[in-house]
């Protein structure tokens, strides 16, 4: 096994890339606990959640799929040809989880009260079902993943520990995340009023865990890939290429339910309408939904390393789409203003996904992620051809070739459509003041200003000053806050104000220039009752 | 006192009575020890240091704070019950349980909650809470006991509620007949009348008659039973799964002994 040169390690385009968008993570995160959210993010009480939740979040949780569809077949079904996947996928889950609680830590305006939810319990709240889900499954995780580590270790009690409670491990894990990913659909049914209807539903929920499925094929998928690769390692092509089956069919279910549920609600039509919020909905639709169902029911495609890859990578993009639609997209026209993420948002968020690359690197290299047999097969040098090369050496005019175009074909036609969304994003209109007078006449009618307010006199007061709200006051159209915002109490009243020679309280005024100056002393009588 | 007996309080505000003096504006913030925020309040907005404010819309001026609903979709989402509701009416929050999740900020129906974006290590959130103490102490709230006009009245919400429809009944031509707040999201502790239509002003006609937590809880309330129900579920599975295979197992050894018989 080669091992990562600490001293002097290779440079290489994406490690350079790799360290620029942690150094950039690095100095945001630093900004984000000096000067506070708004100097980091985009962030507003118009618009409270934004790429952190969006994607961080939402996505974040999604990578776990996989582990719970993977480890179901696996524990549960007993299907046994896919245990060599189990480890990966579990892998990404409990990465993916770690990587939620991380992203958490910078969107939380108290991140060190992140536990407060085990204790201050509200379960009318789905964010405490989060909280909750979130905890339980990453300790599942934890210990699905731990025998990984423990393996490794020389005491081999721990290890058969965690082994012999697999089982409930895996029904706890797959319940939990079950909730979770549903849940995080539940988040958004409250806010009925504020998210386009092209995407709220009372389905939410299911929509959210349909698709994870989906995703948690797709990525199992996609990620198998990244790490041939990266690392010669690749799993049973047959493997994948059923996991491409149930993502369609999965996806295929989704959309259906999608489409019939918006049509009952009667909101279909305004997916072609030429709104912002119609476009993304199509380019979602298309590209990430229709385009890949299309290609992964083509065997021809399926069957083909590099179009099941394109694929599924498609769906993921899809599936990212979906959620940031939902929690940027969609939340755009009710909040008035444009939300878009800060560099810093990005970079921090940049800089998470990096970190799970990394960290997913480092685990494949020291642990035994992929199976053993993979690793003998690599060494005697079976499995060494990139599945990519090898697709650019079929024959142009195959199935594949023409799939990859129509594959093009959506993708730019998504990207379109997007970018034709984007150009008509409304400008946020804020209600009109009027311009007419305002007929004051009803509130007049009812005005009761204070009676006169003897001020307290000091030894050298020149005689009892009685203040009058009616002389002070414009009848005709009153401002208590010209007076009152700051300078006078309304509510505790201080009428010990002399002397004030400081210019204080009258004389802020009665500075001689504004009105009467109180310093004035010929003018005295003209407050100060004569004694 | 007992909860019983305690009568849920309300505002009336009313805005044809109001002549946009900024006295409510002036007294909340006094109360609340808020900073200034602006040089001019009608162009004020809601903010950290801002519970409510006066704005001029179509024509009128109109108020706008926490409307203190009877079901509060902000408690109702805070993970971690910062939030809550009295009995007398007022929605309160508490700095110490908060994490600043801002589920709140996201799910107010009102675009009421804000937030202190500057604070880099204790933001809160902030809103009025209806001069909870005041209350408590037999006051009205800061903002009506300043009002001149009686634009903003406080007393209790039933009494106020039969108040609004009488003044609508005694002058039906000038008001829109609607007394906003007694239904809107389940009811609200804040009552509007108004002669202009409400959502010139800036207040959502469109919202639902329910409560919204009952949109998530309608969800949320059945968790037990999926956990119930797909625990035993996936343990059937398992098991029935397990046992084909071992019978299988069983089956190919003992055909292998025959062989090897």
């Amino acid at each position: 096994m080669r091992r990562f040169n600490l001293i002097r390690p290779k440079v290489t385009f994406w490690r350079v890339i790799l360290v620029l968008v942690l150094l950039a993570g690095a100095y945001s995160a630093l900004l984000r606990f000096t000067k506070g959210l708004s100097a980091t993010t985009n962030l507003s009480a118009q618009f409270p959640w934004g790429i952190w939740i969006g994607f961080d979040v939402l996505c974040g949780v999604a990578l776990a799929a996989g582990g719970f569809t993977i480890s179901a077949v696996v524990y549960i079904f007993h299907i046994e040809k896919y245990r060599p996947i189990i480890r990966p996928t579990i892998l990404t889950a409990f990465l993916g989880y770690s990587l939620v609680v991380v992203g958490l830590m910078f969107d939380l305006g108290r991140p060190y009260n992140i536990w407060h939810p085990l204790i201050m319990w509200n379960p009318h709240s789905v964010m405490f079902e989060v909280g909750w889900c979130v905890t339980l499954y990453s300790t599942v995780l934890m210990l699905e993943f731990s025998p990984l580590v423990l393996e490794k270790l020389p005491w081999q009690r721990p290890y058969k520990i965690v082994k012999s409670i697999t089982i409930p491990l895996v029904i706890l894990g797959v319940l939990l995340s079950t909730m979770h990913q549903s849940s995080l659909g539940t988040l958004y049914l409250i806010v009925p009023h504020k998210l386009h209807p092209l995407w709220y539903s009372p389905l939410l929920p299911v929509f959210f865990f349909t698709s994870a499925i989906a995703l948690g094929c797709a990525m199992t998928i996609f990620e198998s890939y990244l790490s041939l690769r990266a690392f010669r390692k690749q799993l049973d092509f047959h493997l994948l290429t059923k996991l491409g089956a149930v993502a369609a069919v999965t996806l295929s279910v989704y959309l259906v339910i999608r489409l019939i549920d918006m049509q009952a609600r009667g909101v279909l039509s305004q997916a072609f309408q030429p709104t912002y919020e119609g476009r993304m909905f199509l380019a979602e639709i298309l590209l990430g939904v229709i385009a890949p169902v299309v290609m992964l029911f083509m065997p021809r495609i399926r069957n083909n390393q590099f179009g099941l890859f394109v694929a599924a990578l498609m769906v993921v993009l899809g599936f990212v789409m979906n959620r940031m639609n939902v929690a940027l997209t969609g939340m755009d026209r009710s909040s008035g203003v444009h939300y878009f993420p800060s560099w810093n948002e990005l970079a921090i968020t940049a800089s998470i996904v990096g970190a799970g690359f990394l960290l997913f690197g480092l685990a494949v290299k020291y642990l035994d992620v992929f199976p053993a047999e993979d690793m003998k097969e690599i060494a005697e040098g079976k499995r060494a051809q990139l599945p990519a090369l090898a697709a650019f050496r079929a024959p142009l005019w195959s199935a594949t070739t023409m799939a990859f175009v129509m594959c093009l074909l959506f993708m730019g036609a998504s990207v379109a459509l997007a970018y034709d969304g984007i150009k008509r994003r409304a400008e946020p209109v804020s209600l009109p003041e009027g311009t007419g007078p305002i007929d004051l006449s009803r509130g007049l009618a009812e005005l009761k200003m204070p009676g006169p307010i003897a001020i307290k006199m000091g030894p050298s007061s020149p005689g009892l000053c009685v203040f009058s709200h009616a002389r002070h006051v414009n009848a005709k159209d009153p401002n208590c806050s010209s007076c009152h915002a700051g300078l006078f109490r309304m509510l505790a009243m201080t009428p010990d104000i002399t002397p004030d020679r400081k210019m204080r309280n009258c004389g802020t005024c009665h500075d001689g220039v504004k009105a009467v100056g109180i310093l004035q002393k010929e003018r005295c009588d003209s407050c100060h009752a004569k004694t | 006192m007992d909860t019983q007996t305690v009568a849920k309080k309300a505002l009336l505000f009313d805005s044809t009575r109001c002549i946009g003096c900024g006295a409510c504006y002036s007294a909340c913030k006094e109360k609340n020890k808020l900073a200034k925020t602006s040089v001019n309040f009608l162009r004020d907005n809601l903010s950290a240091d801002t519970f409510t404010v006066v704005n001029r819309r179509n024509n009128r001026y109109v108020r706008r704070m926490c409307m203190h609903c009877n079901e509060p979709t902000c408690v109702s989402v805070c993970p971690v019950g910062a939030l809550n509701k009295s009995a007398a009416g007022p929605v309160s929050y508490e700095a110490s349980k908060c994490m600043g999740c801002r589920y709140c900020v996201q799910a107010c129906p009102f675009n009421v909650p804000q937030y202190e974006w500057d604070d880099p290590i204790t933001p809160r959130v902030r809103k009025c809470d209806l001069c909870r103490d005041r209350i408590a102490q037999g006051l009205p709230t800061a903002c009506a006991s300043v009002c001149p006009t009686g634009a903003t009245k406080f007393g209790n919400r039933d009494e106020l509620i039969a108040e609004a429809e009488a003044r609508i009944r005694a002058n039906p031509n000038r008001y829109i007949n609607h007394v906003y707040g007694v239904a809107e999201v389940g009811g609200t502790s804040v009552l509007l009348l108004s002669d202009v239509p409400f959502d010139s002003l800036g207040y959502r006609t469109d919202l639902l008659q329910q409560p919204l937590p009952h949109l998530t809880w309608n969800v949320l309330h059945k968790l037990p039973s999926v956990v119930g129900i797909g625990g035993v579920l996936m343990s059937g599975i398992w098991w029935i799964t397990k046992r084909r295979e071992d019978v299988k197992r069983a089956e190919r050894d003992e055909e292998d002994a025959q062989k090897a018989e």
